[in-house]
């Protein structure tokens, strides 16, 4: 009977191949699980996540400067927070509170066993600061698209311009690490030497000597040029190569150390707001695993205080010619 | 209905004339095509080839189809021609339809209080008034609207030169006066954006059905006044492709269809750059020089918290904005040589006094009220902006106000 016979060789044929393809399922599984799991660190490539991106634990989320970005074209899926309008407080100057931080996340469906990527335009500067913010309020699973936007688009990776919606979840803060956050109590114990602690000013070399105040169009100043005295000066963009990704671990370490900031004593990082220096912030501890603060008051809050030392280089006077 | 209307004796080409000008069009587009491939390798260069080609085909659009605020209003007020007014009404109604789609995409829940991002949605004061009355003389003196006396450039105008110098003029008297009309009245106007008030369906609803009353009562009222004036309407001929080339570059393009493609440019900007204006650039370019002398005050409270026009000045000149203004007046230059409708004639003193007189007015409106017919009234309704209204109204009134004086005056001489 050949036609039962080849009927049950295609049936046994059948049962192989769908064991196969069962195995290798699993198996392809197993190792995507791998895949995914095997972001250790706290970066990630614009390869790794072009391959994890349809992943339900996974949620990329857009902190950038400029408005108009995301809502133009963003990484699919991804979702959008502002950094104006979400994560800061609108009545204080402080970061967004813990329950509508809780609010933000739920609204984004994180879970707690979520990998969240963070990415955004100009360096990641304000992705690195929602990393500060989102390290504070203890979300487990933080990393950095290395390289932000402009290393996806360089790639021609794909962007979409679609709002996501997810379920909506009930996320919850547990402790918050206010340890990550320096305060000018924290800043001026370091310029009266009460404090071991070493200052590092990310801004550039002209704000620091005091040559200018702020950066140019920017309209938030402070009353005295300078920086806070003690404090070492490595421009945030030190810590990036060309395509905007971060230097290798070890090429980091030297640069800090080449200015005395090797890790054995607790750091503070400042700029004028605290955004910038939340990069080298993010170097530092996350990629160094120093023991850092940010502090976000910065020049804004320091040049601007009543009865703080300061040092200022060029001697540039307030309004004075 | 065709398409291509043929009948603008004015601009119809001359026998051999201007023979040239063709060629010159298909030079001008090569140059652009050129300019188009080096601006890609500028920083930010998609967005900028992007913006170089949508004023390209801006610029097209409104010299073929002669898309003037000022022509179509007083086609209306005073020839009884609604055919351009309605054309204005249908790019809003089309924008207002885009916009919603865009937007709804980019704030899910326009209640909850957030802005969409960089639409044109202005304070709504008295200011806004001056601005959209002052904006309105300025466009019974000198002739055009902004954009128009750009794409005007291109026809040889000997007014809109001039007017542009003015306008910019406008531009430093309104960065003089923005500090005090901000603090009586500015920094404490509504800004309101329809979808946050009555959702993306009732704004879509409320604006689509203004726009819809107000061009039937237009048209009642023309078909009225037609009553009893007889048309023969010419009929239907067939065209091969050689005829209907040419007559694609011979007298002016259908209203509606002008009014069609402008809404649908204004919405296929937004998708990729900064909502459209044509006032940014000169305003910016006016700020920067100025400032740099200590001409105009160092700080301009509140002028850059706002959207609309822009006028911040900028790092770099090439911004998307410029390029629209570039390829605004390059497409103008492509359309009106192919259509052999360059036709420069020196200017006069009347031409000059009349450019910089229109102008100033139209560069203050403009300034106090953050753009101008494309940026706040276009742009601006489009996204659904009461200050667009509130400008368009005004500006409306002081062309009507404009028509009336003129015809007054028509009758005094002719008396």
């Amino acid at each position: 009977m050949t036609t039962t016979v080849s009927a049950f060789a295609l049936r046994a044929l059948a049962t192989r191949v769908g064991a196969s393809v069962l195995l290798a399922t699993l198996a392809g599984t197993a190792l995507a699980n791998t895949a995914a799991s095997a972001s250790p660190g706290p970066l990630v490539t614009a390869e790794w996540l072009a391959q994890n991106l349809n992943r339900a634990d996974v949620r990329v989320i857009e902190v950038s400067v400029n408005p108009g970005l995301y809502e133009r074209a963003h990484i699919p899926g991804a979702v959008n927070l502002s950094w104006h309008n979400d994560l800061n407080d609108k009545l204080r100057r402080d970061i967004v509170s813990k329950q509508d931080f809780e609010k933000l996340l739920s609204k984004a469906g994180v879970k707690d066993d979520t990998t969240v990527v963070l990415y955004g335009d100009t360096n990641n500067w304000f992705a690195a600061w929602g990393a500060w913010v989102f390290d504070i309020y203890g979300v487990k699973n933080v990393k950095l698209l290395d390289g932000g936007r402009k290393k996806w688009e360089a790639e021609s990776r794909p962007l979409n311009n679609r709002a996501p919606e997810y379920a909506a979840t009930t996320y919850r803060v547990g402790k918050v690490n206010l340890d990550l956050r320096a305060r000018l109590t924290d800043a001026l114990a370091v310029a009266e030497g009460k404090s071991q602690a070493k200052l590092i000013d990310i801004r550039s070399g002209d704000e620091y000597q005091g040559k200018i105040f702020a950066p140019a169009g920017v309209p938030e100043l402070a009353i005295r040029a300078g920086h806070i005295p003690g404090a070492v000066n490595v421009p945030w963009g030190q810590a990036v190569q060309e395509d905007g990704t971060f230097k290798p671990k070890e090429e980091l370490r030297k640069l800090y150390a080449g200015v005395g900031i090797d890790g054995s004593k607790p750091i503070i990082t400042y700029c004028r707001i605290g955004e910038r220096s939340s990069h080298t912030w993010f170097a530092l501890s996350k990629i160094l695993g120093y023991d850092v603060k940010n502090y976000d008051g910065s020049w804004t809050e320091y040049g601007n205080a009543v009865g703080v030392p300061i040092n200022n280089p060029a001697g540039t006077v307030w309004a004075a010619k | 209905m065709s398409l291509i209307q043929t009948h603008s004796a004015s601009l119809a080409p001359g026998a051999g004339r201007g023979a040239w000008q063709p060629w010159a069009a298909a030079a001008l587009l090569v140059l652009l095509w050129w300019f188009a491939g080096e601006a890609q390798t500028w920083t930010g260069g998609r967005t900028l080839v992007f913006a170089l080609s949508i004023g390209i085909a801006l610029g097209v659009v409104l010299q073929r189809t002669r898309f003037c605020f000022y022509c179509h209003a007083r086609d209306w007020l005073q020839r009884d021609d609604p055919r351009g007014i309605l054309a204005i009404a249908l790019a809003l109604a089309i924008g207002v339809v885009g916009m919603t789609v865009v937007q709804s995409s980019w704030v899910a829940d326009p209640r909850a209080g957030q802005l969409p991002p960089e639409m044109h949605i202005g304070p709504v004061s008295w200011v806004l008034v001056a601005a959209g009355l002052a904006f309105g003389a300025g466009m019974s003196v000198s002739g055009s609207c902004i954009s128009a006396h750009w794409y005007r450039l291109a026809e040889g105008s000997a007014v809109s030169p001039f007017a542009l110098i003015g306008t910019a003029l406008g531009f430093a008297i309104g960065f003089h006066s923005w500090n005090p009309l901000y603090s009586l009245a500015v920094a404490d106007a509504p800004v309101i954006w329809l979808p946050q008030h009555l959702g993306y369906g009732g704004a879509l609803a409320v604006q689509l059905g203004g726009l819809g009353l107000w061009s039937a009562w237009i048209w009642h009222r023309h078909i009225q006044r037609q009553a009893a004036s007889t048309r023969t309407a010419a009929a239907e001929q067939a065209r091969d492709l050689r005829s209907l080339w040419q007559s694609l570059w011979t007298g002016r393009w259908n209203y509606a269809l002008g009014g069609a493609l402008v809404g649908l440019i204004s919405v296929a900007a937004i998708v990729r750059m900064r909502p459209l204006g044509v006032t940014a650039t000169l305003g910016s370019q006016v700020r920067g020089a100025l400032q740099q002398h200590g001409w105009v005050p160092e700080r301009l409270n509140g002028l850059d918290g706002f959207a609309g026009c822009a006028t911040l000045p900028q790092e770099s000149w090439a911004t998307p904005n410029a390029l629209v203004l570039v390829g605004l007046v390059g497409g103008s230059f492509i359309a009106a040589l192919a259509s052999r409708q360059f036709t420069p004639r020196l200017p006069m003193g009347k031409d000059a006094l009349r450019g910089i007189a229109g102008g100033t007015l139209l560069g203050w409106g403009a300034m106090t009220g953050l753009g101008c017919t494309i940026g706040t009234l276009l742009s601006g309704g489009m996204a659904g902006a009461l200050s667009a209204w509130v400008f368009g109204a005004a500006m409306l009134a002081a062309l009507w106000l404009g028509f009336r004086f003129q015809a007054w005056q028509a009758a005094r001489s002719a008396a």
